[in-house]
């Protein structure tokens, strides 16, 4: 692990308020997407994050910062 | 370093309730208190969420208002400050490290705060009757918004509930002030510490607010309620309210403050980074308070532009503080997360106790009142609160500051608190993490759906803003798409409400335990020592702070009552130009303008 | 200060005093935190001056004053 799990699960929380004002960002720029598109934005969005959340550090692979207290 | 790990039993537990027992009593039933207002407002707001949008409607319409004064009075008052004089007294106590000076006269104020809202909450819930029964003469309901200015009017029990309340208030911080100058006597020549000189500072510039509207419900409203006088002037009660009004707010936000400097860097694994800042920013808040009410009045008319000019200019410099407070506690955070060996620009922030709730719901706190701090410019703005006035969108604002930014940091707190209070540990700490979370999810669809509705004119205060041939234009997405984000939020917030009672009751029926923490709060960086002696003089402060008041508001008063009576226009006899000659306000007024 | 603010921290891996401490960080995140600032500004600034009515309605491009 790269992050804490209480950290990856704060930024999951911080990416709703990410993707509810990139939706009204977008739509500035004539770009509009539908509720269920975002929801899909969201969900790449969250898989890519455990991805990168779970994958090795280069060198020394999975010695993640213990998750504590 | 040496340290012991939580769980092993030490030999003697140090937690509040075994350093105060007495004084823990009192703080725990007034956090109950607050609780309980919390809960049933909460539940009142998921039915408003849910009528307003027209997802679900059980209550008929005109009881909107009912329910709306009961979310209003029971959120942003009685559950804020009922957690406020718990969290007040916790900190003078800690801090000065000995009880208050008679605990009976803390259940006395704690009990007359309680009959006070309790009177408060049968006028207002007696608004659900099909016939309300008559009281005093005259038929019990209190359907006047937590605002309660002229020309809505309530039965006088209404009144008298709120005049208990706030001498309630009064006489706890006479508690505090008591409490601080018997260690005074004991200590003379140390520096206030940090925690007390807030409570004092804070206290202080509540003296100077709630004068205005003690003189309003006393004065004007309770007898018109009565039938003593005729009528009122409702602009000057209106004016009163809000030189109450703003500063209330930063009534509700200091305790959150507080919290933010002395009990976030500890959390974090750091320190405070400056006492001297922290005294500075105190000081501002007691200074410029109170003399920038009118920009909550920017669209009354009868008010003239100067004076509003005046109160957004004041507003503009009240913005120092809080950025201040940014800059102090993010500093302090990554002081701790460096100590606990973060590293790199932005790297640090992956060192912080995220899996803390206390420290993870403080934190997002804080950052939902950055956000809030933009809206609030927009708000603040004499033109641009002209687009945005009276709508929805203020509504969004402040569910962001004593939505969240208050109520998030008191729910956080509250794991730290009730442990210390009971000596019980913590329920389940992975479902307080989960309910902090929540919270910020909810308010996040929540307040950017109102912030947006807002702009595109959609009233608050409404309980149908459906309207026939006219449609509402949303910039973007459509208006059902936006109620039911509102929507939404609600209901997440609420369900995240619930887990936080749940949490709240499972911990307070729990078996004692020996491994609660020491009651402790941050350190400092820079200390106490570091700071000008100069900022301890709380007469100097309050002297200028008085002044301030003086001048923003004695021009604005004289020419409200000028213009429409003391007690309502064609009233005559207590005319204020019989006692200042007319024409030295007319020019006075001319140079303001 | 007295025992009242003594820590004990189990992840403490060093101790950074006043003068070791430089909150770069911090002035970093202060400074996206303007930045967001300054450009919502801006944005507020077509939208209410420039903007065809008081309030946000219509094609993007009139309410940023383009068309
Ligand atoms: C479960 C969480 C909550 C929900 C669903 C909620 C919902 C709402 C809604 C929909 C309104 C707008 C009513 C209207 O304009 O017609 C409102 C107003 C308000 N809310 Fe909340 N709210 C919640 C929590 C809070 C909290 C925690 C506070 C303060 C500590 C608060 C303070 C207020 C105030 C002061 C008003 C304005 C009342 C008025 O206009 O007179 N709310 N709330
Ligand atoms: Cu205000």
């Amino acid at each position: 692990m790269r992050i804490s799990k209480g950290a990856l699960l704060v930024v999951v929380a911080l990416l709703v308020p990410f993707v509810v004002e990139f939706r009204t960002a977008l739509s500035w720029f004539g770009i509009k997407l539908t509720i269920l598109e975002s929801l899909a934005l969201a969900g790449v969005l969250v898989i890519g994050l455990l991805l990168w959340a779970v994958w090795p550090e280069n060198g020394n692979g999975g010695t993640g910062t213990a998750d504590s207290s | 370093m040496a340290t012991s790990p939580p769980t092993e039993v030490t030999a003697m537990r140090n937690a509040y309730v075994d350093q105060f027992p007495d004084e823990a009593r009192v703080i725990k039933a007034a956090f109950w208190s607050s609780f309980i207002a919390l809960a049933i407002g909460g539940t009142l707001g998921l039915v408003q969420a849910l009528h307003r949008t027209d997802v679900f409607r059980f209550i008929q319409s005109p009881d909107y208002y009912t329910v709306l004064t009961a979310h209003g009075v029971l959120l942003a008052i009685t559950f804020t400050i009922f957690f406020l004089v718990g969290t007040f007294t916790w900190a003078v106590t800690t801090s000065l490290d000995r009880g208050v000076v008679d605990v009976r006269f803390t259940w006395a104020w704690y009990i007359m705060m309680v009959i006070g809202t309790v009177l408060v909450a049968i006028a207002i819930f007696s608004g659900f009757l099909e016939s309300a029964p008559s009281v005093l003469g005259s038929e019990l309901n209190a359907d006047v918004l937590f605002t309660f200015y002229a020309p809505l009017e309530a039965h006088p029990i209404f009144y008298i509930g709120l005049v208990l309340f706030v001498v309630g208030s009064w006489l706890a911080g006479v508690d505090w002030f008591r409490t601080w100058l018997a260690w005074r006597s004991e200590n003379p020549d140390e520096r206030i510490p940090l925690p007390t000189f807030m409570v004092l500072t804070t206290t202080l510039f509540w003296y100077i607010c709630t004068f205005g509207v003690a003189l309003s419900i006393l004065v004007f409203l309770l007898p018109w309620s009565l039938g003593i006088t005729e009528s009122v002037n409702p602009l000057l009660t209106r004016t009163l309210f809000w030189y109450f009004g703003h500063a209330v707010v930063y009534f509700w936000l200091m305790p959150a403050y507080m919290m933010w400097y002395i009990m976030l860097p500890k959390f974090s694994g750091g320190k405070l980074f400056s006492d001297p800042l922290a005294r500075v920013v105190f000081v501002l808040f007691l200074l410029l308070s109170t003399p920038l009410g009118i920009h909550h009045q920017y669209l009354d008319p009868g008010i003239a532009e100067g004076y509003k000019f005046i109160a957004m200019t004041n507003t503009m410099f009240l913005l120092l503080p809080s950025l201040l407070t940014a800059f102090t506690v993010v500093a302090s955070m990554e002081h701790g997360a460096r100590q606990r060996g973060g590293e790199g620009y932005l790297g640090w922030l992956k060192a912080l106790p995220w899996r803390n709730p206390i420290f993870t719901g403080m934190a997002l706190a804080g950052l939902m009142f950055a956000a809030a701090g933009f809206s609030g410019m927009i708000n603040a703005g004499m033109n641009i609160n002209y687009l945005v006035h009276n709508t929805w969108w203020v509504v969004g604002h402040f569910h962001l500051t004593v939505g969240t930014a208050v109520a998030l940091t008191f729910m956080a707190a509250s794991y730290w608190f009730i442990p210390q209070l009971t000596g019980k540990e913590l329920w389940n700490r992975s479902v307080a993490l989960g309910q902090v979370l929540l919270w910020f999810i909810g308010m996040t669809f929540m307040s950017n759906a109102m912030h947006r509705s807002g702009l595109f004119g959609m009233p608050r205060r409404t309980a149908e803003p459906q309207y026939q041939g006219f449609d509402f234009e949303p910039a973007v997405g459509t208006v059902g798409e936006i109620n039911m984000q509102v929507a939404l939020g609600g209901v997440i917030l609420t369900l995240s409400l619930a887990l936080f009672l749940l949490n709240m009751i499972m911990t307070s029926i729990g078996d004692d335990s020996e491994s609660i923490p020491d009651n402790t709060y941050a350190g400092t960086l820079s200390g106490a020592e570091d700071s000008p002696r100069i900022l301890d003089n709380l007469k100097l402060w309050t002297a200028i702070a008085v002044v301030l008041v003086i001048i923003a508001y004695t021009l604005p008063l004289a020419s409200i009552i000028d213009a429409g009576g003391l007690f309502g226009p064609g009233i005559e006899g207590v005319r204020l130009s019989t006692w200042v000659d007319p024409a030295v306000i007319e020019s006075l007024g001319e140079v303001i303008r | 200060m007295s025992s009242k603010t003594e820590q004990r921290e189990p992840e403490h891996v060093q101790t950074l005093g006043h003068e070791e401490y430089d909150p770069i960080g911090t002035a970093i995140l202060i400074g996206i935190y303007f930045l967001i600032l300054v450009l919502l500004w801006i944005f507020m600034y077509f939208v209410e001056f420039l903007g065809n009515g008081p309030t946000v309605v219509g094609m993007a491009l009139t309410v940023v004053g383009l068309a």
